[in-house]
């Protein structure tokens, strides 16, 4: 038993001598890596639960060779890929083996931010040099001066200056084990074949994030003899690419997973479905505001709570057993710029969720008071923060305004924030859409994880809700149908 | 396989089928003891000159084992295989994989008790339904408007000992789903279109590869950076782009939360079923809108399926990979391909139907528009003219099925969607497909950039038989 196919079946269908040779060109690197790879395999007793993750460029037919489980990706995409097998099955040994031109350049943000994840992968980069697959153009590790078919006439400083992986890998806090090793001599080649089974065994030990770069021949795309290669190696590449160990943490195996939950009871709580139903305290649909479908907009500037009020409005009405929907809008801004909630209450279901011409409007600010202003049908109603809003705004026809001081209430009550709460009770009061209780409730479900606000929130609605019968009594609306 | 052991006598010596050799020399420079030389003449199997060595020499150090690149080249003595030079394809027996056949393990439906409603955001109606399909891998980046999707899979996958993660970006996103999805697990993200485009040519990998993968694409408005208002400016990429090559994935358009939940669940079994990437299409506004949310009665504990790379040992022989090198594999793997979306243009086509069987005015639209026509079709009936509602939620393929029934005596049909005209285009090509001719006379209503159709225009459009451009 080999970790290597008997027969390569997938190499041309293994027809002939491709049955077991390999495709790559007399006297390369991979060939030598692919071997070093497969007695660690075999010498780790691995081999079932690998999972090699083949390149684009000349190993991108890894999954020829390997009788382990085969994956292929997309150019510089293999750690991406390696990171969604290995926390899919945790107990995987998953490779990701990849080249100069797939890793240090197309794929430059996958490996360093895998790097830095430090979740237990083995990287085996391949620097040969150049992109040897499509016919041997310059990659990122391309030493100065090295001709290539784009620098024929060798690399100058405007074609940039080789890029140092391995250091760039040990530089960072996630990996565990990073060394460079070549293949030019048997010295290095010992050396190579033990760097390979260490990366494996950080993982196999649950230790972290292991990258070896393998400096490597190419000797047909370097117009060289395989051992005239061997000696470019040696005296060229490692001047820019030294040999060593980068980083060698001793590192504690922390890696693991619990298998994924499929416990429907803890499935409900995390989603927060109950079996239980909200108490119902409205006699009926709110049919004196309108008999099928209620248009409600609340407006102001981001921080101002409009959202909120609107989902407590949305919350009341479906725990009454009407259908209701909310879309907020927003500037790109979290705090300030624009904020405005879109509310329909229905008796049987909204057909259309956006409210361009409000019947009831709640506003925080004299710019939403301008914009939505000319907007509410006639017979509507708008509520405003008398404490930012001084004049009595001009009003479209049957339309009637009330300004209440939310700002000021809320400052009063030492939280300028619960501003919208007591928006919502001076709405509550003004249109009489759902009973206090009802949108006491929503509050209490709303803040159910920050049970410590319930209480400042009740007393600003009720705060809400007294102001604007103290101001206004009771107020009649003229639905127009 | 090589040990470089002390005792001279154990060790064994290197052995070499001649046309294994390609002839390097890397073996000639790495012997101590210069015994291996390149022989007279080229093998007539290989075309290489390969090496020769002395056994007289070797001390069987076992270096020149290590040099060579070729994994049935220079091994161990020991290691030699019973062969016949006749058939080279079988000298080492078969393939050790060929015991183990995976075994497919199915998928349990867990019952659930019955639920209040939820009142949730499509973004989180969406993830929960994928809760409720298994998915316990969520891989994504943040993008407005779709990020509260992922927000919450980011705050209960950890309780589910499920697992979350935010990608560099969207590349990395679909490669992590390709991973995930190739070991034969529920996963998903969350994006909106810049972000979708990014995805494309992993989603082709996919495809290529068949693996499955829900994607959630909250349109916004484009080209470009464009805005964060709603759109349904890619109906054209995931119906017509789904990166390169002859690629084509179920596209459903949900219409509320509700169905944000709905179409996320059935994403799930349908990308699982075809083994292909499902893409639920929604919009800004359905992404953020706020509703009602009846959770099914069962949830879905996946199994695993026997195509899986799973990383154990019954699973070893698989493979995920797009690559087929002859023409004719490649032609091959493509029939089959456009055979699984044959039975999905014959199997998945989707509608929903308001008033629409005696209209004589039909209004055409998905996703958050087609909930504006329900709006303008009930003031419409009200006003005594027979406008209907037609909303694939199949948005590829076209429910030209659901469709086709209703088209005798149909004066008109009006597209209502918020892009320039890439729902229509779908319409057409469906009509033109099934030789449908002549029909209707289409119009059509059109926003762009973030605004919506409203009801009150498309009301006074059909009334005034006027088109809508902005």
């Amino acid at each position: 038993m080999s970790v290597f196919f008997a027969t390569f079946e997938r190499h041309a269908h293994g027809e002939g001598l491709k049955g077991h040779s390999t495709h790559y060109c007399p006297g390369c690197g991979h060939g030598v890596v692919h071997k070093f790879l497969a007695e660690a395999i075999e010498e780790l007793d691995i081999q079932d639960r690998t999972v090699a993750v083949s390149p684009v460029g000349c190993a991108v037919f890894l999954y020829y060779y390997f009788d382990v489980g085969n994956t292929q990706a997309a150019h510089g995409r293999a750690p991406a890929v390696a990171l969604g097998h290995k926390l899919a099955n945790p107990n995987a040994v998953v490779i990701s083996y990849q080249g100069d031109g797939d890793l240090a350049s197309i794929g430059l943000a996958e490996i360093i931010h895998a790097a830095q994840l430090g979740i237990p992968i083995s990287v085996i980069f391949i620097n040969n040099a150049n992109y040897a697959m499509t016919g041997g153009q310059m990659a990122p590790t391309t030493v100065p001066g090295q001709k290539t078919t784009t620098t024929p006439e060798g690399r100058s400083r405007l074609n940039g200056l080789p890029l140092r992986m391995a250091e760039l890998i040990a530089a960072l806090d996630g990996p565990i084990y990073v060394e460079r090793v070549a293949l030019y001599d048997n010295k290095r080649r010992v050396r190579a074949k033990k760097a390979i089974k260490k990366a494996l065994q950080c993982q196999v030990e649950n230790r972290g994030f292991a990258f070896v770069e393998v400096l490597s021949e190419c000797p047909v795309q370097w117009h060289m003899e395989p051992v005239e290669a061997e000696k470019w190696v040696k005296e060229v590449m490692t001047r820019y690419f030294p040999l060593g160990v980068l980083k060698d943490e001793p590192g504690e195996p922390w890696f693991q997973l619990t298998p994924p939950s499929f416990q429907p009871e803890k499935l409900l709580e995390e989603i927060g479905a109950s079996q239980e139903a909200p108490p119902r305290f409205s006699k009926g649909f709110p049919a004196h505001l309108d008999p099928e479908d209620i248009a409600i907009k609340l407006a102001g500037a981001g921080g101002d709570g409009a959202q909120t009020a609107a989902l407590l409005i949305t919350h009341a009405a479906i725990n009454e057993g009407f259908d209701a929907t909310h879309i907020p809008s927003y500037g790109p801004e979290s705090r300030g710029g624009t904020s405005y909630a879109d509310v329909h209450i229905c008796r049987s279901e909204v057909l259309s969720p956006a409210v361009p011409d409000p019947q009831l409007l709640v506003v925080f600010n004299a710019p939403s008071l301008h914009k939505f202003g000319p907007t509410v049908r006639p017979g509507g109603l708008i509520l405003y923060d008398s404490t930012v809003i001084r004049e009595e705004p001009e009003l479209p026809s049957g339309v009637q305004a009330f300004g209440v001081p939310f700002t000021q209430i809320a400052l009063d009550l030492g939280k300028k924030v619960v501003k919208n709460v007591v928006a919502l009770g001076a709405f509550q009061a003004a249109t009489q859409i759902f009973p206090e209780e009802s949108f006491l409730t929503a509050l209490r479900q709303f803040l159910q994880k920050d049970c410590a606000l319930i209480p400042l929130n009740e007393e600003a609605f009720r705060w809400g809700v007294k102001a604007f019968r103290e101001l206004y009594g009771q107020v009649h609306l003229q639905p127009q149908t | 396989m090589i040990s470089l052991k002390k005792d001279l006598k154990s060790r064994p010596k290197p052995f070499l089928l001649a046309e294994y050799c390609k002839g390097c020399g890397r073996c000639i420079a790495a012997c101590p003891k210069h015994c291996i030389e390149y022989s007279n003449e080229v093998n007539p199997v290989s075309g290489y000159v390969p090496v020769v060595i002395d056994y007289s020499v070797c001390n069987g150090c076992g270096l020149c084992l290590l040099a060579c690149p070729e994994p049935y080249g220079l091994m161990p003595e020991n290691r030699k295989y019973e062969f016949q030079l006749t058939d080279p394809a079988k000298q080492f027996g078969p393939r050790p994989t060929a015991e183990t056949e995976p075994r497919e393990i199915p998928d349990q439906v867990i019952p659930l008790p019955e639920t209040e409603p939820l009142v949730v955001k499509g973004t989180y109606a969406a993830a929960i339904g994928a809760l409720l399909a298994g998915c316990r891998h969520f891989f994504g980046y943040p993008i407005t408007p779709s990020t509260e999707g992922a927000e919450l899979m980011a705050k209960v996958l950890p309780h589910l000992d499920g697992v979350f993660v935010q990608a560099v970006s969207e590349v990395a996103t679909v490669n992590h789903i390709y991973g995930c999805g190739g070991t034969g697990l529920r996963c998903m993200t969350f994006t909106s279109s810049p972000g979708f485009s990014l995805m494309l040519e992993g989603i082709s990998y996919l495809i290529g590869a068949e693996v499955p993968g829900v994607f959630v694409n909250v349109m916004r408005g484009g080209p470009g950076l464009g805005n964060i208002a709603p759109e349904q400016g890619d109906i054209k990429l995931a119906c017509r782009g789904l990166g390169h090559g002859n690629t084509h994935a179920l596209v459903l358009a949900p219409a509320d939360p509700q169905e944000m939940l709905d179409l996320t669940m059935l994403a799930f079994e349908l990308s699982f079923r075809y083994r292909n990437p499902v893409i639920v299409l929604g919009d800004g506004y359905l992404g953020q809108v706020t509703g009602r949310v009846k959770l099914p009665r069962y949830m879905i504990q996946p199994g695993l399926p026997s195509w899986a790379v799973y990383g154990d040992r019954e699973h070893r022989r698989n493979l995920i990979c797009s690559i087929h090198l002859s023409e004719a594999d490649l032609e091959a793997h493509n029939r089959r391909l456009v055979e699984k979306y044959r039975l999905m243009e014959e199997n998945e086509q989707r509608a929903d139907l308001y008033f629409a069987r005696d209209a004589e005015i039909l209004l055409v639209a998905s996703n958050t528009p087609s909930r504006m026509v329900r709006g303008a079709v009930k003031k419409l009936r009200d006003l005594g003219v027979k406008a209907g509602l037609f909303r694939p939620i199949t948005l590829w393929p076209f429910p030209i099925e659901h469709l086709k029934p209703l088209l005798p005596g149909m004066e008109r049909l009006i597209v209502v969607e918020a892009s320039n005209g890439q729902l229509e285009d779908e319409l057409r090509l469906a009509l033109g497909r099934e030789e449908i001719v002549p029909h209707p006379p289409i119009h059509h209503i059109r926003h762009y950039g973030g605004v919506l159709p409203q009801v009150s225009e498309i009301v006074q459009a059909v009334l005034e038989e006027k088109e809508v451009e902005p």
